[in-house]
């Protein structure tokens, strides 16, 4: 059993520069979970709170019900892949991976086994021999995640291991990872600012922004019933896009307005708006819940500003005042820029989100 | 002249001009050296009577006695002058024996002067050469000051404890000025270097009064604070830039994987470390080693091996041929030391590229 638990944890570093503020989190057992979130929101302190590299200002930390706060990080039973690998130079791979094994008081025998397996798992084992300045990136990157799992840890922790990495090689470790994490059942707690990779990857993700966290959930969750218009923005490539709407009543029934476009809708959905009382609504969509048309049957006419091509798909930008709105559709039928396009909506895939705050209605 | 022409001779006046000059350097470094060397090895009669200084130090000697008013007259074979000096006049065969042996470092048996000067008695001039003992300055250097062993031991004692000093409090302290913040940081760190502004001698007075008021004038341990309060200044420059060259992921990752901050620091932190601070042993070696000013004041009794060559220098009775064989005896401590560090000054672990 290997479940985190995070109680009012925060961490401040100067006067009014707070890290994270007052977070409770739960992470369980065998999950894969994955903080995600821009520059600067507190996804990185978070995660060196939880390996011991930064002191909590307050709040607690329980690994397994055992309170290592004050525990330094050799004490913690975690180990930790860093963003620069941070792989000894000076020693060989092999003693990379065992390092940590040795002052577990092991046998030479029963560490060189376990060193061995874990370099089959990561697929180094030709490399055991050569110092890291002999090795690529990705070989070193390797060795850090060979030299991780060798400790066999509670939690195991990621800091952005795949953002060194070329585009292909990223795409590869994930899937790698991944495979890992299925193996090894290993309780990880893995931090980007990548939203796909975090998509692809997660059990759970955690969005954090300023040092708080907007949304926790699976990434069907943050992705179809996002907490907020943050999250919408955040999640998705191309992103959601988003309308400033009226709101009007008719008859029990919600009309939206805009300049564009005047969007009824049904009964259920009306029923979705029913606490709202402010005039104004956020209205979000996203590019694959856009459709094209057959002229005079969409919510309304649109000339194509830009098409960029996706292989079997491609992406419309139309101009709508001084916005861009993106809607992604099947290759087949081409479009062309210039040509006008009719538009609808997906009813079943509209988010609101209220219009002063931003989370969702 | 064609110009390919002129500009070959141009490029080969430049070369050979060059060529000169660096021989002309390193001759003037180099002759001093030499001559240290060939006269630990020359006897005081080679030293003082030849003139001007032969290049090598002789093997043999060539003596002449004849029959004189007072007994015997000696003359000894002048290399450069390219004839017999007279030096001694005496019926005293004792002291011709071991005259012959200080002035000439040839030992004689006394058999042997006795039959030369039996021949000497029958009428005849005798001329005969000896066999010099070529290193009798090195165990003379030793036997003339009985301190000089002991003042050996003392110098490499210093060094060592100097050496200890600065780079445990050097290291320490470049360490704090490479991983942490503080204030007063900038400026403390350019004042570690203002120490070593101040002259030596002159601070070795004012020096002595405290190692005196602290109980160490005149211990080998007080003379090598006084020598560490410059290496710890330059240690720290130097190490607190290569402990910022050493990224700290290093140290935390071995924090992570079961050492504590103590613990990254020896496993990981020093080894990357080493070339630098073998190059901070060496500073700290060199400043302690060869330095006779501060040692001379601060030493009476207990002197360190300089101070003792030193003593031969001075005065009229100077031996500086003595003074030259503790000069090369001083020189070998250093060679080894340096044939020893070198190792980990030239050890690099293929960089530190992350």
């Amino acid at each position: 059993m290997a479940n985190l638990r995070l109680e009012n944890l925060s961490k401040r570093f100067s006067r009014r520069v707070w890290g994270v503020k007052k977070m409770d989190l739960l992470v369980n057992d065998k999950e894969f979970l994955v903080l995600l979130g821009p520059s600067g929101c507190g996804k990185t302190t978070t995660l060196r709170l939880v390996a011991g590299l930064e002191e909590a200002t307050t709040g607690s930390i329980y690994i397994d019900d055992v309170d290592v706060t004050d525990f330094p990080p050799r004490k913690r039973d975690i180990s930790m892949v860093f963003q620069s690998y941070a792989v000894w130079p000076h020693m060989r791979v092999y003693d990379n991976i065992a390092f940590a094994l040795r002052f577990k008081k092991l046998s030479s025998d029963e560490i060189d086994r376990i060193v061995r397996e874990v370099a089959d798992m990561v697929k180094i084992s030709n490399l055991l021999k050569r110092f890291p300045d002999q090795l690529s990136g990705g070989q070193r990157q390797r060795v850090a995640l060979a030299r991780a799992l060798a400790v066999k840890p509670k939690i195991f922790l990621l800091d952005e291991p795949l953002s060194n990495l070329d585009a292909k090689l990223r795409v590869v470790m994930r899937t790698e990872l991944k495979a890992i994490h299925q193996q090894t059942q290993a309780t990880s707690i893995f931090v980007t600012h990548d939203q796909s990779e975090a998509m692809s990857m997660a059990d759970r993700i955690v969005i954090m922004r300023d040092g708080e966290i907007v949304q926790i959930g699976s990434p069907d969750d943050v992705y179809f019933k996002s907490a907020d218009v943050f999250v919408a923005g955040f999640i998705g490539t191309p992103p959601t896009n988003f309308f400033e709407v009226e709101v009007e009543r008719t008859g029990g029934l919600v009309v939206l307005k805009n300049p564009f476009f005047t969007l009824r809708l049904d009964e259920k959905r009306s029923r979705l708006l029913d606490g709202y009382t402010k005039q104004k609504l956020t209205l979000g969509v996203r590019p694959e819940d856009i459709v094209i048309t057959k002229r005079g049957e969409g919510l309304f006419d649109e000339r194509v500003l830009v098409v960029e091509p996706q292989g079997s798909q491609q992406i419309v930008a139309l101009k709508l005042d001084d916005k861009i709105v993106k809607l992604v559709s099947p290759r087949i039928p081409r479009v062309e820029p210039g040509e006008s396009v009719s538009i609808a909506f997906n009813y079943e895939r509209l988010h609101f989100f209220d219009i002063d705050t931003g989370r969702r209605v | 002249m064609k110009r390919e022409v002129k500009r070959g001779i141009f490029r080969a006046a430049k070369t050979t001009t060059l060529y000169i000059l660096v021989t002309g350097v390193a001759m003037i470094i180099l002759f001093p050296i030499y001559f240290l060397v060939t006269m630990s090895f020359m006897s005081d009669f080679e030293m003082y009577n030849e003139w001007p200084l032969p290049l090598l130090p002789s093997f043999t000697m060539h003596f002449k006695i004849e029959k004189s008013d007072k007994g015997y007259l000696l003359y000894i074979y002048n290399r450069m002058d390219k004839k017999y000096l007279d030096v001694l006049n005496t019926d005293d065969r004792e002291y011709m024996t071991s005259f012959i042996k200080r002035k000439t470092n040839c030992p004689i048996s006394r058999e042997k002067l006795n039959s030369i000067l039996a021949e000497v008695d029958r009428g005849k001039t005798v001329e005969f050469k000896l066999r010099k003992n070529i290193v009798l300055n090195y165990s003379l250097f030793f036997r003339l000051k009985q301190d000089a062993w002991p003042a050996l031991v003392r110098s490499i004692y210093t060094a060592l404890a100097t050496i200890g000093i600065s780079l445990i409090i050097g290291g320490m302290g470049g360490y704090a000025f490479a991983r942490y913040v503080f204030r007063g940081k900038n400026i403390l760190k350019l004042s570690v270097l203002f120490v070593r502004m101040f002259p030596a001698v002159a601070t070795a007075i004012p020096a002595a009064i405290i190692l005196g008021n602290m109980g160490l004038y005149d211990r080998p341990i007080g003379l090598s604070f006084i020598y560490s309060i410059g290496s710890i200044g330059l240690t720290i420059w130097i190490t607190a830039s290569i402990f910022m060259s050493i990224p700290v992921e290093l140290e935390e990752a071995a924090q992570i994987f079961g050492t504590s901050r103590l613990g990254a620091f020896w496993h990981v932190t020093m080894p990357l470390a080493l070339p630098g601070l073998a190059a901070c042993a060496m500073y700290a070696f060199i400043g302690s080693w060869n330095e006779y000013a501060q040692a001379i004041i601060l030493t009476q009794f207990n002197p360190t091996f300089p101070v003792v060559v030193f003593e031969y220098v001075l005065g009229a009775n100077g031996m500086e041929h003595l003074a030259t064989a503790g000069g090369m005896i001083l020189a070998i401590p250093a060679v080894i030391f340096y044939l020893f560090i070198r190792r980990y000054i030239l050890r690099m672990w293929g960089g530190v590229r992350v």
